[in-house]
């Protein structure tokens, strides 16, 4: 079959802005020395990571730490999503909203609430102290990381799930109740059951976050030293005095080692979960199930779990915003201040930061959108051979991490000269975030492709309309506001967004992001409160926004 | 297979398959399929679902990719797999009306209507008097400005069709066009638009799967089995004439019973079942000592006073009310008849007669 030049030079472009990135961590991982120095070809890089007790301490704890989200995430996510999808519970409308900030909100921030909220001297343990005369947690410790990271990953869980149990029929569910099930027994023995091929999927998305995370682990493994890859990667950026970028690049390859194999099981789980449909209920007609009593214990369930990973992070951000310091005895009527946000926006690069992130956040989103569109035209009701390559091309950045893939992106800067004034510019930020969120992007715009029926643009294609009038006359009006949506979704994205632009920071690349690692990095707690806070407010805007026309959140 | 006749002309054929065979991987669709369509003619694909009627559709209008035979629109080939040549589905100049009407959600009626034309590069004045005159002949002229969701479905539908019509392709292609009105706006409909085809002089191939729909419509009947044209010719032939067994089932309402066909007397034949013998027309090659399928339709079961030439005794099971006529089920062993009748039955035996030109044997 002919293919036409847009479509084979989409995924052209697409190929080489995933695979050059990539190729260029492999290259320089195979070398023993950085590629800007002399070098040879050789295994130096890995033979010195792998005599360093400091990284096999890191695999360790982020094999523990990925296996403790996946055990706490998978069900509560699935306890969760029954309660608010299959249930009566109290308040479900608008605590759903609520449950997904924790996919919006950056763990960068997150890992900084949890700080001055639950740290040694945090809001909330300087008050339990008051209380109980000792505080009973320690955020610091490896269980107190992967207890925070398994809650706050509990929403991706829940997302999948609830999509499945959407479209289980209650029959099946009522059914248990007639032969005399408790709720908590149906949900046990029914509907979970039930939606296991989302459950199995969701628990190998977490558990491959698991190897991703950066921000949580950098912010509250610090003081007592607990690094995991992620974070050890970033810490041997300048271990031998010279970036060693041929360290940083073994320790990439290991990693994305481990998380690809996890995103093909995903894929191959994903496959299954759509033979699964045929064997539900009958969909469409479903009554909650009404808990009785249970329905106050649930909801206090669901409180709590709201408290410690919503409320407790973001009100420790919002106080420590607006106070001058905090510690054992202070009175906070004494210390509210605005200065912190006075001393951001006196400085210059804290307030370009600040652009730079509205402005990645709506041009660059649009223009990401724009560049998803056109990828996710080129597989529309194709089934070649192109379209098979463009599948597994957007399977593969989700393998790599965002800070892998905005040190890779810096590395093709610097590898091809042509291309070093745009390093500076933001638009070297602009294709990492959208390389980076490229499966994302793409999920959102087939979600509102795979939704306009064939026989609409069939009946373009016999009225006389070649396949790219089809596309600009049909398919396109039909799905703009899907794009729309999309735009608000990967905006929030972008907000969000904090490891990619690690190694891309630099004067002109600014974002709040990457601002927060080099500030935390610095020690500057007020300013670092102030952007978080700036940046929740961002997040919480898009969210706003999205709630107001409707957007749906997920799938 | 029977030549149509054709008046003379140059494009006699507005469209000619030849051996036209189609697969979805090791799975064959259609398995060499060969038809014309005259101007002025309309031609009903019939058959059950997975017989290949819409895929046939669907290929000549160039949404499918047959792999062998050809396809020619008004003797120009669109597609011919021995040459490899294949026009796109918008090179082909054709009306297609979907199931679904497939109006596009985005634009108003008379924008749906018009796209096409738009499309040929009409100036807009024009367009827009040539949608007018569309709508108007389908009686939708004041609905130009609203959106099709706004619309009935039968008005939908005829949109559907002013849209395939407007910018007058050499053959209107429709698939299953009544299927999604509901049963009482389906029977005006397929009056409506068999006077539209006739007032129109409009080639149509037209898929559908209800045998009343197909014969009420069509000069030409395809029944299509299993990817190959099971017989082909007017409405009357198929339902009088059926060559198989397959066309005789297919069509109307039947009576089938199994049995041996004891005697052959040229195209005559006697088949027996446990305690009746009935004389049929042998219509397969069944064979004297051979099993056989008899077959009767509803209509020509007569209910007799008393014994005569071809008649069975059989005791009455029910009698049920149809509104304009009774239908009688009669049982006895493996023998089971039905019939039709203007009033109710008493209980008992009943003598049936069945004509031997109407008594089928396969």
């Amino acid at each position: 079959m002919r293919v036409g030049l847009p479509r084979a030079s989409v995924v052209g472009l697409t190929a080489l802005a995933v695979c050059l990135p990539l190729g260029l961590i492999f290259y320089q991982s195979a070398l023993n020395a950085p590629f800007f120095a002399p070098h040879k070809l050789g295994t130096g890089a890995f033979e010195f990571i792998f005599a360093d007790s400091d990284f096999w301490d890191a695999l360790k704890n982020s094999v523990v730490i990925a296996t403790a989200m996946g055990l706490i995430a998978v069900p509560l996510g699935g306890i969760l999503a029954f309660l608010m999808i299959r249930t009566d519970l109290p308040g479900r409308g608008w605590i759903e909203p609520l449950l997904l900030i924790p996919v919006f909100v950056s763990p960068m921030v997150l890992g900084f609430g949890y700080v001055v909220s639950a740290g040694p001297v945090g809001f909330y343990s300087v008050w339990a102290k008051e209380l109980f005369g000792g505080v009973p947690w320690n955020v610091y410790s490896l269980t107190g990381i992967a207890v925070i990271a398994g809650l706050t990953h509990v929403p991706h869980v829940y997302l999948y799930s609830s999509s499945a149990l959407k479209s289980l029929g209650s029959d099946v569910e009522e059914a248990a109740r007639m032969t005399g099930s408790t709720p908590f027994q149906v949900a046990r023995d029914v509907s979970l059951p039930m939606v296991t091929p989302s459950l199995l999927f969701s628990g190998v998305l977490v558990f491959f976050l698991g190897f991703e995370i950066f921000g949580l682990p950098l912010v509250l493994g610090d003081p007592e030293g607990h690094l995991v890859l992620a974070t050890y990667l970033y810490k041997l950026t300048n271990k031998l005095g010279t970036p060693s970028y041929h360290l940083m690049a073994a320790v990439a390859v290991c990693i994305v080692a481990m998380t690809f194999p996890l995103v093909m099981l995903q894929r191959y789980l994903l496959k299954n979960a759509g033979k699964f449909v045929t064997v539900k209920g009958k969909a469409g007609r479903q009554r909650p199930l009404p808990l009785g009593g249970w329905r106050w214990v649930a909801a206090a369930i669901l409180v709590f779990w709201l408290f410690v990973t919503v409320v407790v992070p973001l009100s420790g951000i919002a106080l420590r915003a607006l106070v001058t310091n905090w510690g054992e005895g202070v009175r906070l009527a004494d210390v509210l201040t605005l200065d912190n946000f006075r001393e951001v926006l006196q400085q210059p690069t804290l307030v370009r930061g600040i652009l730079n992130t509205v402005l990645i956040g709506i041009v660059g989103g649009g223009l990401a959108v724009v560049c998803y569109t056109a990828v996710g035209l080129t597989t529309h009701r194709k089934n070649d051979v192109w379209a098979r390559i463009v599948d597994y091309l957007v399977l593969v950045p989700r393998a790599v991490p965002g800070l892998l893939a905005g040190l890779a992106f810096l590395w093709v800067f610097l590898f091809f000269p042509p291309l070093a004034p745009l390093r500076s510019t933001i638009f070297s930020l602009w294709i990492a975030y959208t390389v980076v969120w490229l499966a994302y992007g793409m999920r959102l715009v087939s979600s509102s492709l795979l939704q306009v029926g064939p026989e609409l643009e069939e009946a373009a294609r016999s009225a006389g309309a070649s396949p790219g009038r089809v596309t600009r006359d049909v398919t396109l009006p039909l799905i703009r506001y899907g794009l729309l949506a999309s735009w608000l979704l990967v905006f929030m994205i972008f907000e969000r967004e904090y490891s990619t632009g690690v190694y891309l920071l630099g004067p002109g690349t600014e974002v709040i992001g990457s601002l927060l690692v080099s500030l935390w990095g610095t020690g500057a707690a007020e300013s670092v409160a102030a952007l978080s806070f700036i940046n929740v407010v961002l997040v919480a805007i898009g969210l706003t926004v999205a709630l107001r026309f409707g957007v749906k959140l997920h799938d | 297979m029977t030549e149509t006749t054709t008046p003379a002309g140059a494009a006699a054929n507005k469209l000619r398959v030849d051996d036209l065979h189609l697969s979805y991987g090791d799975n064959a669709i259609l398995k060499g399929v060969s038809m014309q369509l005259a101007q002025g003619e309309v031609v009903s694909l019939l058959g059950p679902s997975g017989s290949g009627k819409t895929t046939l559709l669907r290929a000549v209008a160039g949404l499918e990719a047959p792999h062998r035979g050809t396809i020619r629109i008004e003797d120009r080939p669109v597609f011919d797999a021995a040459a490899g040549q294949e026009l796109p589905a918008e090179k082909r100049n054709l009306g297609l009306v979907f199931q679904s009407y497939a109006l596009w959600p985005h634009r108003t009626v008379s924008d749906n209507v018009g796209y096409g034309l738009k499309l040929r590069k009409v100036a807009s004045a024009e367009v827009r008097q040539r949608v007018d005159a569309a709508l108007g002949n389908l009686g939708l002229g004041h609905l130009g400005d609203r959106l099709p969701h706004q619309l009935s479905g039968g008005q939908q539908q005829r949109v559907a069709i002013a849209r395939a019509l407007v910018y007058n392709p050499p053959v209107i292609l429709m698939d299953e066009p009544l299927s999604n009105l509901d049963a009482k706006l389906r029977e005006e409909a397929r009056a409506w638009l068999r006077e539209l085809i006739l007032k129109m002089r409009l080639s149509a191939l037209v898929v559908t799967h209800d045998q009343n729909e197909a014969m009420a419509m069509s000069d030409r009947i395809l029944l299509l089995n299993n990817g190959v044209i099971e017989q082909e010719g007017t409405p009357q032939e198929l339902y009088g004439e059926p060559r198989t067994l397959f066309v005789a089932d297919f069509m109307g309402s039947n009576n089938k019973v199994e049995g041996q066909v004891v005697e052959r007397r040229g195209d005559s034949a006697l088949l027996a079942g446990a305690g009746w013998q009935l004389w049929g027309q042998a219509r397969g090659a069944a064979a004297t000592g051979g099993a056989a399928t008899g077959m009767v339709r509803l209509e020509r079961v007569r209910l007799a006073d008393g014994e005569g030439a071809n008649t069975l005794k059989l005791p009455l099971v029910t009698s049920m009310f149809l509104g304009d006529r009774w239908e009688y089920l009669f049982h006895r062993g493996d023998l089971r008849l039905r019939a039709y009748g203007p009033r109710a039955l008493a209980p008992g035996e009943q003598w049936l007669e069945i004509a031997p030109d109407s008594f089928w044997i396969f």
